[in-house]
């Protein structure tokens, strides 16, 4: 059995959702538009991912097998609604910003795919770990590829306002293709080459 | 792994689920509703308030879908809703006019559009454009008017124009003025 450690430092790179295990791909090329959504989509990727792989941890004694993916998808998918309500009615300025990707939560895959792999089958503290392993290796994933696609889209650096810096000859004529879906699978495509020849791999 | 797999036990195991994710869900949802509302009622003055800061007062007319907006009893202008059709699902816009019928002003409510692109309508340099333009005469720069598209998203740019100005004519359709 792994230890918690392992458990954590697993998502962060050797197994990491985005560039290894290629899960969930739809929301995160999606919203990867700019940093803001890349720390949004982390928050509440995190929030639910953590809940999810509790429940479903604690719970795993008593998941029949024959129905355990329909019960993984109602605990999720009633988790999202809960925080989505939840936000919306108390905490208005939150709900604003992560508004968008509460819903982008219910499809993306890693979450079933955690509470499948890991959740269902280990202790409620390796589940925990793996839940921040996995937000922490989303989120820089995330992260890179939005930073490309925000600076080679739209020629200059924002973040939540400040404005970074701006890249000459960029600003006026900005790649806008690198905004569009297919400029993320340009992006990806080339990171994903990059860790390959990295010699970055799943081990498991 | 020990776990019962046979007979009913499944069955009733996804029911026990489900049932106590309706329970929840509907708990919450009673909790929530009333500040959810709170909050849109919020929303709306703030709003309002971003198209005529000097306000201090609003009434919704549901019969025409107006704001009037006040401030100290006196008449400032009005608002409505309009909907666009974008590239990624509907736009909803404030509309302010002055009360000669000029736009105050104009505010995304919400928006489904490309986040990067069309979601730029939300921004203040496209958004800044309408002020004072006649709704009657709006149009993008490419088809002879004063508003400039957002680049790469013309869909979503000409679809609130549209918008404002078929919400427009239809409202002063709606003075019953025959204009």
């Amino acid at each position: 059995m792994q230890s918690v450690k392992e458990s954590f430092t697993n998502g962060i790179m050797r197994a990491n959702p985005t560039f290894i295990l290629l899960l969930g791909l739809c929301p995160t090329l999606a919203v990867s538009t700019s940093l803001d959504n890349a720390v949004g989509m982390t928050a509440a990727f995190l929030f639910v991912l953590l809940l999810a792989n509790i429940i479903v941890s604690s719970l795993r004694r008593f998941i029949p097998d024959r129905v355990r993916i329909p019960t993984f998808i109602v605990i999720i998918a009633t988790l999202v609604t809960l925080v989505d309500l939840m936000l919306q009615g108390f905490v208005p300025e939150l709900s604003k910003s992560l508004g968008m990707y509460i819903p982008l939560i219910v499809v993306n895959c890693i979450i079933l795919g955690r509470a499948e792999a890991f959740a269902s089958k280990n202790r409620v503290v390796h589940s925990i770990a793996d839940a921040l392993g996995m937000a922490i290796g989303f989120g820089w994933a995330i992260f890179i590829v939005s930073l490309i696609r925000q600076l080679l889209g739209s020629g200059s650096l924002e973040f939540f306002g400040v404005h970074l810096f701006t890249v000459p000859g960029l600003e006026e004529n900005p790649a806008a293709i690198f905004l569009l879906p297919m400029g993320a699978f340009f992006v990806i495509g080339v990171l994903l080459a990059l860790f390959r020849w990295m010699g970055v791999s799943e081990s498991e | 792994m020990g776990k019962r797999q046979g007979g009913l036990y499944p069955i009733l195991f996804l029911t026990v689920v489900v049932l106590i994710s309706v329970i929840a869900l509907t708990v919450t949802n009673d909790i929530t509703e009333e500040p959810i509302a709170e909050g849109k009622r919020q929303a709306i003055m703030e709003m309002l308030q971003s198209l005529f800061p000097e306000m201090d007062d609003f009434r919704y007319d549901e019969e025409s879908e107006r704001y009037t907006v006040t401030a100290d009893g006196t008449l400032l202008g009005q608002a409505f809703m309009a909907q666009g059709v974008g590239y990624g699902g509907p736009i909803d816009i404030l509309i302010g006019l002055e009360l000669d019928s000029a736009l105050r002003g104009i505010q995304i409510v919400s928006q489904k559009e490309t986040p990067g692109l069309g979601a730029k309508v939300t921004g203040a340099t496209f958004l800044n454009q309408f002020v004072g333009q006649e709704a009657g005469t709006l149009a993008l720069t490419k088809d002879g008017g004063a508003i400039d598209a957002i680049t790469g998203a013309t869909i979503s740019s000409s679809a609130v124009v549209k918008a404002i100005k078929d919400a427009v004519l239809e409202q002063s359709g709606n003075n019953g003025g025959g204009e």
